[in-house]
């Protein structure tokens, strides 16, 4: 029986080129839009992810990846504590730049 | 200003070509994460929140028209189109990407700037008045000696990883404007009874968690001797300073538990030992290094001008932004300008790459191609012909430079905040920005009077919040944002740490608590007194009974 986690998680990390800031998929690669996040329900499915994340970081796409507790009332998943949920929404200010406007955007 | 010589040159360039190589060893995978990391840091490259982020120093505020017309291209060609000036009289790049900072560093090194010991334990920028050698008020011009102290400090191989950063700030006016007491170290310019040139020294000042005013060491330090007591001065500090913690690691946290006159009793014994080798430099070196800062040729003018006085009749902006904006200068006919970087509703400290390649432009017309930033994220022209002014606004009034704030309410210091910053816990622009909408007439701003708000994102506090006439200081509740604010705080001459008024409030809460502040100011103040004078006279507790109404 897989073991319990405080609640769900999701995995965030930079990219190492720009630093953007980038969500770990179910397919194990990284995408801007928190929406494509993996959620982790249980111990096992968490250190799966890591694993993968790890592993990303290790070949140099992917700076520090962290676990961080996610929220699921809405749509889509986000990170519950306002610091990681702003690096999913980035900057409130200057939202006429960058990804602010679009979750697509590249720099 | 001070030029590069060759071995300056050299260095830089020595330095950038490192950089790019340890840069291309991280992309290959040839040097881990934490590896590099220390060494992007000693270069100013941090990772934020979204992005990387460059700090550039800008030694004691001080820039040429050229050197800002690099950042403005920098932040066309490299970034998102702005940068944003600091609490710490540096500008900050949000949006390099890791390839191309080598390339950012070598256009800086073309205009004779770096990013050298932007972070990291080691002596960092030294600071100053952003009037140095333009203000009436003035003993002597400081900067010469802040850049005989950066050449010092800069590479010096003991203290290159002290046990926590370490900045010292120097001042040459009767004003301090360059919050000196609230540094590791502060110096005072003084001239003493023989007409010498010496500074008062006071030491273990700074902000974060633990905040404490610099205590006065030595009244009076000649010239000759500034390096080898600084030596001492950080020996001491190097050798006795907590390694173990890093939030007791600051030199405040060793004077005070030392006690002043115990940490002066030791560098006097460490001077003593070392004053005799040649760490100080002679005469001539501190001639030539003046020789860089000599006044500019201004030919002496009429202060009265009729044109200026009549714009000031018959446009109440202008008036407020001749009365706010403009300081007595030691040359007859010239004042230094501020160009408030914090326009109504705008990010404090942000110029956009347009902005600042018009205020380099500006500068070249009418202030001998000289800028200097604030540490309150301001731009300054230091040399300004009265009789230009309304020229002068009238062009950066068309930029959205012209706000009429240096010093009123509006007029605020914030730091980047959870919008950038990987330390914070709140946001901080957005409640600048809030308090600039909800003070939105000038003649309310104008009545109210010199009022400093200071915004830190966290206890950090790169937002000053604890000199803040009113300080204001996000902290994470539940991982929501939530504000505490302060009262009573300073950092001029009459330094005062600003005390918690009462329990955090919500990012609308604590702009009505500004508001009910102001409003029992206007309420309570006497004739002519201005809102720190009130503060100090009438206690914290009309004022808690205004905001939280707890009788």
């Amino acid at each position: 029986m897989a073991k319990k986690i405080t609640g769900p998680q999701l995995i965030i990390a930079n990219r190492l080129d720009d630093g953007r800031a980038v969500f770990l998929t179910i397919a194990g690669d990284w995408s801007p839009e928190v929406a494509n996040a993996a959620v982790a329900h249980c111990e096992d499915e968490l250190q799966h992810l890591l694993a993968v994340a790890q592993a990303s970081e290790i070949a140099n796409h992917v700076v520090s990846v962290t676990a961080v507790a996610a929220d699921l009332s809405g749509e889509t998943p986000s990170p519950a504590h306002i610091k990681f949920a702003m690096q999913a929404r980035g900057p409130s200010v200057r939202t006429d730049l960058g990804y602010q406007v679009s979750p697509n955007w590249e720099q | 200003m001070y030029a590069y010589d060759t071995y300056d040159h050299a260095m830089v360039n020595a330095r950038v070509a490192e950089f790019r190589d340890q840069v291309e060893r991280r992309v290959k995978g040839e040097l881990t994460e934490d590896e590099f990391k220390p060494l992007r840091l000693m270069n100013g490259l941090y990772l934020q929140l979204h992005a990387y982020m460059l700090r550039v120093a800008i030694p004691y505020g001080t820039l040429s028209a050229n050197q800002m017309r690099t950042l403005a291209h920098i932040a066309r060609k490299y970034d998102k189109g702005y940068s944003h000036f600091t609490t710490r009289q540096n500008v900050q790049f949000n949006w390099p990407k890791l390839s191309e900072t080598p390339d950012i560093l070598q256009e800086l090194a073309d205009v004779e700037m770096h990013a050298i010991q932007t972070s990291g334990n080691c002596i960092r920028n030294v600071t100053t008045d952003q009037f140095a050698g333009a203000t009436a008020d003035e003993v002597a011009d400081p900067r010469p000696y802040a850049e005989l102290i950066r050449q010092w400090s800069t590479f010096h191989p003991e203290f290159s990883f002290l046990p926590r950063k370490f900045k010292i700030a120097i001042t040459g006016a009767k004003q301090d404007r360059a919050a000196v007491k609230w540094h590791d170290i502060g110096l005072v310019v003084k001239e003493n009874a023989a007409g010498d040139i010496g500074f008062e020294v006071l030491a273990g000042g700074g902000m974060g968690r633990t905040p404490l005013i610099a205590k006065p060491m030595r009244d009076f330090l000649p010239v000759e001797d500034l390096l080898s007591y600084l030596e001492a001065m950080l020996r001491v500090y190097n050798e006795q300073g907590r390694r173990d913690n890093k939030y007791k690691a600051r030199i405040k946290i060793l004077v005070d538990a030392m006690g002043i006159e115990e940490y002066t009793r030791q560098v006097e014994a460490e001077w003593e030992k070392i004053r005799h080798i040649p760490i100080d430099v002679p005469a001539a070196e501190v001639a030539r290094i003046k020789s860089f800062f000599a006044p500019p040729p201004l030919a002496v003018l009429a202060d009265e001008v009729p044109d200026v006085d009549d714009l000031a009749q018959k446009n109440f902006i202008f008036k407020s932004w001749l009365a706010n904006n403009t300081g007595s200068h030691k040359v007859p006919g010239y004042v230094n300008v501020t160009i408030s970087l914090k326009p109504h509703g705008g990010i404090p400290g942000d110029a956009s790459d347009e902005q600042m390649d018009l205020v380099a432009d500006l500068a070249d017309s009418y202030s001998q191609s000289e800028i200097r930033v604030s540490h309150e994220q301001n731009l300054i022209l230091p040399h300004v012909a009265r009789r230009d002014l309304p020229a002068l606004w009238s062009k950066l009034d068309a930029a959205g430079l012209g706000s009429p704030n240096a010093g009123l309410l509006t007029d605020i210091i914030a730091c980047p905040g959870l919008d950038y910053c990987a330390l914070a816990n709140t946001r901080s622009i957005p409640i600048a920005q809030s308090i600039t909408e909800r003070f939105d007439d000038l003649k309310r701003l104008m009545d109210i009077g010199p009022l400093k708000i200071k915004i830190s994102g966290c206890i950090n506090s790169c937002g000053h919040h604890h000199a803040g006439h009113i300080g204001i200081l996000g902290v994470d509740r539940k991982g929501t944002e939530n504000y505490q604010l302060l009262l009573g705080g300073s950092g001029a001459e009459d330094a005062s740490k600003a005390e918690i008024l009462g329990p955090g409030l919500d990012e609308h809460g604590i702009v009505d608590a500004i508001e009910k502040v102001v409003a029992v100011y206007l309420g309570e103040r006497e004739d002519g007194e201005e809102f720190l004078s009130a503060y100090r006279r009438l206690g914290a507790d009309i004022f808690k009974e205004a905001v939280y109404g707890t009788h």
